[in-house]
């Protein structure tokens, strides 16, 4: 991909609070991916892995309905988003509405009632599958002037980024649900070292974590811990709520089990950045991150 | 004294079964499943459930509609969707423990539970701003148990709530909220209706 390619960008709610750094370093390095991202305007929260409890099933998928409804106002091109938990949801909702024309209508029918419909048949796409297939590694190593050299990365994939699409068609088929290769790629691209790492795609508790820490700290704590072991600087991560759940509970994890963890959590786009010679404040955000990378930000220009 | 034979119309229901294949989102597949076990087993959290989602799905083919609905099988569900891709029947299982959490809240099944309460504050937020602002999902959770609950739950997470405003992951101003709240007030709506109309034909 020589040319500039465009798409419609899907931030997330959570690309305005907990995961302010995915956001702030996937914009700073696009350009040096040949992207263009124009955002879907006034987009809503897609629902997360909790909206139809609350909301019931249709009105949750007519999240999704609204947001590819305002997707299709900036033309046929594909939705692109960085957010594990936001991809799932409008992948997997866009795919329901494309597949069945009951659906559809009822969607539409709920999108009536603010003069919106959604007739199109877009893609809706994730992030690291768009830098796998439309970018492709040769051109992420191209775009590096300053080698992550020393870095040694734990590529925790988590959940959703990878299932249940990673494998489909609809979902670009570029990696496997239990060993990804795609983050130790990017790592390695980078200049980086990718350490054998087991937990690749263990589950951190999702939004269980978030209302009942008890319930999985035990989870997260092997997540940290075969980091540690592997001799890992930093973990890194595609997902916002692991890149957070991961990071914030490692005090209470000390806590509990009398351990002395302390690692950084970072988003892949972050040490991308810092490998890419941009800034490691304005552009790779690496001040948001609770725990800090000395290592990192040394490296960082 | 002799045991009692089972009575096979009794204890197999099918029109429970019946129910959640017509019913329940990805029920329709349920049919499929050969109770193989790789979804409990592939599951992070299946020893906190009552009952994993293999034995789950045999209770639902055996009619125990009381004991499926008030399980809190689905409130453990992480949606990690391994059980989805390694189910070598194709069985969404992670699918239909979603909506089976959702039906148990409908039908008036589930007690109020930590991920009910949960569910329940970030739709409110969802509805009321068009997204999740995080520290108010948090507060409204933290206080849906109580005052006393509530003060204590946020002092517990005070460090890391100081930690994400100091890093910038958490403003202290007003919600983000989208433009256009009235139409997707009018959306929301009229999806509850069309939901409501369609469970009624």
């Amino acid at each position: 991909m020589s040319e500039k390619k465009k798409f419609t960008y899907y931030p997330g709610c959570s690309s305005q609070g907990s995961a302010l750094h995915l956001d702030e370093s996937l914009r700073a390095i696009a350009p040096s991916l040949d992207i263009e991202l124009e955002d879907i305007e006034d987009w809503n929260c897609c629902g997360a892995s909790v909206g139809h409890i609350g909301g019931g099933q249709l009105p949750n998928l007519s999240l999704t309905g609204r947001n590819l409804a305002k997707a299709q106002e900036r033309g046929k091109q594909d939705v692109v988003t960085g957010c594990a938990a936001c991809y799932l949801n409008t992948h997997a909702g866009n795919e329901k509405i494309k597949n069945d024309v009951n659906v559809r209508a009822q969607v539409n029918e709920a999108l009536s009632a603010a003069d919106m419909e959604y007739d199109e048949d877009l893609q809706v796409r994730h992030m690291c599958e768009v830098i796998v297939n439309d970018v492709g590694l040769d051109k992420v190593r191209e775009k590096v002037t300053n080698p992550l050299t020393g870095l040694k990365v734990a590529g925790y994939v988590g959940c959703q980024t990878v299932r249940p699409f990673a494998g489909t068609d609809g979902g670009g088929n570029y990696d496997t649900y239990d060993n990804p290769e795609f983050l130790d790629n990017f790592a390695e691209a980078c200049g980086a070292e990718a350490v054998e790492y087991n937990p690749k795609t263990s589950c951190c508790g999702g939004s269980v974590a978030v209302m009942s820490p008890d319930r999985t700290l035990h989870l997260i704590k092997t997540i940290v811990e075969d980091a540690v072991e592997a001799g890992a600087d930093v973990i890194a991560t595609p997902c916002p709520l692991c890149q957070t759940n991961v990071e914030m509970y490692q005090d209470a994890i000390n806590k509990k089990y009398g351990t002395d963890f302390h690692i950084p959590v970072m988003f892949y786009s972050q040490l991308m950045a810092v490998a890419f010679g941009l800034d490691g404040e304005k552009d790779a955000a690496l001040h948001r991150n609770t725990i800090r990378s000395e290592k990192l930000e040394k490296m960082a220009k | 004294m002799t045991k009692p034979a089972p009575n096979t119309s009794e204890k197999y229901d099918l029109g429970f079964a019946n129910w959640v294949y017509e019913n329940v989102n990805g029920g329709d597949k349920l049919g499929l499943c050969m109770q193989c076990g790789v979804c409990s087993g592939s599951c992070p959290i299946g020893e906190q459930m009552d009952h994993g989602p293999r034995k789950l799905f045999m209770m639902i083919r055996a009619g125990m509609k009381d004991e499926v609905l008030s399980s809190n099988t689905m409130w453990n569900c992480t949606s990690c969707y391994r059980c989805v891709v390694r189910c070598p029947r194709s069985v969404p299982v992670t699918y239909i423990l979603q909506d089976l959490a959702a039906k148990s809240v409908e039908l008036g099944y589930a007690k109020p539970n930590e991920n009910s309460k949960f569910s329940n504050s970030f739709w409110w937020s969802a509805k009321t701003f068009g997204r999740t602002d995080e520290r108010l999902v948090t507060a409204k959770y933290y206080f849906s148990f109580g005052v006393v609950e509530g003060v204590k739950r946020g002092l517990d997470n005070l460090k890391i709530a100081w930690g994400m405003i100091k890093t910038g992951r958490m403003h202290l101003t007003m919600p983000h909220q989208i433009k256009d709240k009235a139409g997707l007030k009018a959306i929301l709506a009229k999806a509850a209706e069309i939901e409501e109309r369609e469970s009624k034909s």
